[in-house]
């Protein structure tokens, strides 16, 4: 009896002997990021995007950057993730399991602002840091969230960079019409939209909002009409994009620059509008393929380079899905995100969670996604949004900011 | 469901204003000061009555109305709501409402984290236990005679003299109370924000449905049997394979209603129906 006794404690110390350098060590022995990632449900063309961006720039860090310097040393990264299926369930009960099981390094958000708030809380409570490149609204950095960090853009910026446009080219219009769909993005963007308009010294002369699977806007263009604006900025998604351009030209509507959120970079928008009704409209976006950040760039505005060139990061995406696609800026975000974090880790030479978020608190940088900086809130102030405008043939021409422009852009906008 | 027959398919606007209570709650008062965590119990307060309100409005509405006529109403009510939400500009109309912040405020951060998740999730047990006592409650009660009275045969039940619309409210009102409570902590107090496009989402009624025929539609342990199914087995299948478990997820479902179409408990009910087990497979 005495001698089974002392077989079981000998076999449980040698078990805990096998079991402890794991879990001492293992931490240190790769860097892990963790994500609750939308591959179905209403969220899974971004989802996939998304772990395919992730996948690239981890594929990079490791095999060109040699994996993350922790303690002078370098580590792999290493990724796990869960399909949430884009619900808040998913999200909240995924990154707890990820935290507490995984023992992930950092959490990475899902996809778009409802569920990005809906993991805050569960990331604050193991103060766990929480990085976003989904949620674009302005109003999950002012809830007091300690650990979250954003890499998208903020929503009420996506219009700045329009408006900044036009008004270094053509300082003389004034006036602005505001009309977009009564959604939560929809209303922080424009809402932004309209703040800097005014601080640009424009006139809003019409503002209005129309409800979500609207499927006629004739009544609210006939009235923008009349105000005779010089620049319409709007939209909300991709049908009302298009039935806006559509019904602009039905109306006769002509004016100087046409910008509307969501539908304009998507490549169907171009073909349903059959083209010529498409031409010289513009959209903002976080990145599109074709953007010129470059190191040469970064070293110009004095900031440092990581991460792979834009045509790397397409060849790295492409192995990482194992298709043919080009692809999307939640794919270049998600990126972009593993390549702050990673420098964030370097910066601050530990994986503490209260070290590296205040190293990412600090960093400043520039990759193939552009600048990279956020302000004490965690809230992504150093990327600028893109505005692109199809041209001729077809053409996606990226026109604003100068330093990822790949042509002029067409001012005024051909008419209907 | 179970008792009456009928099928719910608004169920998730008593979740919605659920949600809805507890952000006017921690929206409205967390500046008033001396507050503190009542905020919490004021949202929660605030729940139930929406959730009253709604369910007095839906019984005088829906419940003259049998079968598909009722639960299209039920559909409209919900859509409804959610369009008056966003269109009347209502609780921050299609913005919603987003009040992490204003709790970190009330109670202090250390607080807040701990009421957004260990007491959260603790409170959905709590009503889940506080749902199986009133149904046992009902069952063994005249509520419950009248209302199986309703399922078997409505119209023979009026004649007999048994008050349906009374009876069916009382049931409503239940449902509406226990969706009411688990929106105010499992949507509002845990994620901290409420949007309406989210929450009034008809997907919601649809698994709770599911979850109710799978474990046995008027049992007692059939909801919970039905959810430890559907819930464990979504949850090991995303983290098996995700991105495939809903593939995977569909068959099974299929298969389990083809083999017990009144749910599992109603299946084992049946199989130890005349035996001493019979008793506890409520």
């Amino acid at each position: 009896m005495k001698s089974r006794s002392c077989m079981a404690v000998a076999g449980f110390v040698v078990t805990l002997a096998f079991l402890f350098p794991m879990y001492a060590f293992g931490a240190k022995d790769k860097v892990v990021i963790g994500h609750p990632a939308c591959l179905s449900g209403k969220y899974a063309k971004a989802g996939e995007q998304a772990v395919g961006g992730i996948k690239a720039c981890i594929d990079w860090v490791n095999n060109v950057h040699g994996g993350v310097t922790v303690d002078g040393k370098k580590v792999p990264l290493d990724y796990k993730y869960y399909d949430c299926e884009s619900k808040k369930e998913g999200v909240t009960s995924f990154i707890e399991r990820l935290i507490t099981v995984n023992k992930v390094n950092v959490v990475f958000s899902a996809y778009s602002s409802g569920l990005t708030l809906a993991g805050a809380p569960v990331a604050e409570r193991y103060g766990m840091v929480y990085m976003d490149h989904g949620g674009a609204s302005d109003r999950i950095f002012q809830q007091g969230f300690k650990y979250i960090v954003q890499t998208i853009g903020p929503g009420s910026k996506y219009h700045e960079g329009t408006l900044d446009m036009i008004h270094h080219i053509d300082p003389k219009v004034k006036k602005v019409a505001l009309a977009y769909e009564d959604s939560e993005f929809a209303r922080m963007t424009m809402g932004g939209a309209e703040k800097h308009a005014k601080a640009l010294g424009f006139e809003v002369v019409f503002k209005r909002t129309y409800p979500k699977g609207v499927t006629d806007l004739t009544p609210l263009l006939s009235d923008l009409k009349t105000k005779k604006p010089d620049i319409v900025i709007g939209g909300g998604h991709y049908e009302d994009g298009q039935l806006f351009t559509r019904q602009m030209s039905d109306l006769g509507i002509q004016v100087k620059a046409l910008s509307l959120v969501a539908s304009v970079t998507l490549p169907s928008y171009y073909e349903a509008l059959g083209g010529r009704l498409a031409e010289g409209v513009m959209g903002p976006s976080h990145w599109e393929y074709g953007v010129t950040y470059s190191a040469a760039g970064a070293k110009k505005e004095g900031l440092d380079w990581i991460g792979p060139s834009q045509d790397e990061f397409v060849a790295l995406f492409k192995k990482a899905v194992g298709k043919d696609m080009i692809p999307e800026y939640h794919a270049a975000e998600a990126g972009a995100q593993v390549l702050a974090y990673v420098k964030a880790v370097e910066m601050a030479d530990s994986i503490g969670q209260d070290k590296v978020r205040a190293a990412l608190g600090k960093l400043k940088f520039m990759s193939f996604y552009g600048g990279w900086d956020v302000d004490d809130t965690g809230m992504q102030i150093g990327h600028s949004m893109i505005d692109m405008q199809w041209q001729e043939d077809g053409k996606r021409v990226i026109v604003w900011p100068p330093e990822a422009a790949t042509g002029k852009p067409i001012y005024p906008k051909p008419a209907f | 469901m179970g008792m009456t027959g009928y099928v719910d398919f608004g169920y998730v606007t008593f979740i919605a204003l659920g949600a809805y209570g507890m952000s006017l709650g921690i929206t409205y008062f967390y500046q008033v000061e001396g507050l503190g965590i009542w905020i919490v119990f004021i949202g929660f307060l605030l729940a139930l009555l929406l959730a009253s309100l709604s369910a007095l409005l839906e019984a005088f509405i829906a419940l003259r109305l049998r079968g598909a006529y009722f639960a299209i109403a039920c559909i409209g009510i919900n859509e409804g709501l959610r369009h008056f939400i966003e269109g009347a500009k209502l609780w921050g109309g299609s913005e919603g409402l987003i009040f992490s912040g204003s709790l970190i405020q009330a109670v202090g951060r250390e607080t807040a984290n701990q009421l957004t998740t260990f007491w959260a999730d603790l409170a959905v047990f709590i009503i889940a236990a506080l749902a199986a006592f009133l149904n046992i409650h009902y069952m063994r009660s005249k509520i419950g005679y009248a209302l199986t009275a309703v399922k078997e045969d409505e119209d023979a039940a009026k004649v007999m003299g048994v008050n349906t619309t009374k009876y069916k409210t009382i049931a409503f009102l239940t449902s509406g109370l226990l969706g009411a409570s688990v929106g105010a902590v499992a949507w509002g107090l845990k994620l901290g924000y409420v949007f309406p496009g989210d929450v009034f989402v008809i997907h919601y009624t649809v698994e709770c449905i599911v979850v109710v025929l799978l474990g046995g539609a008027g049992t007692l342990l059939g909801p919970v049997v039905g959810g430890l199914i559907y819930g464990l087995s979504k949850y090991w299948l995303a983290i098996i394979w995700p991105g495939f478990q809903l593939l995977i997820f569909a068959p099974i479902i299929i298969i389990i209603i083809v083999l017990f179409p009144e749910g599992v408990v109603g299946m084992l009910k049946n199989r130890v129906r005349g035996t001493a087990l019979e008793r506890y497979l409520l």
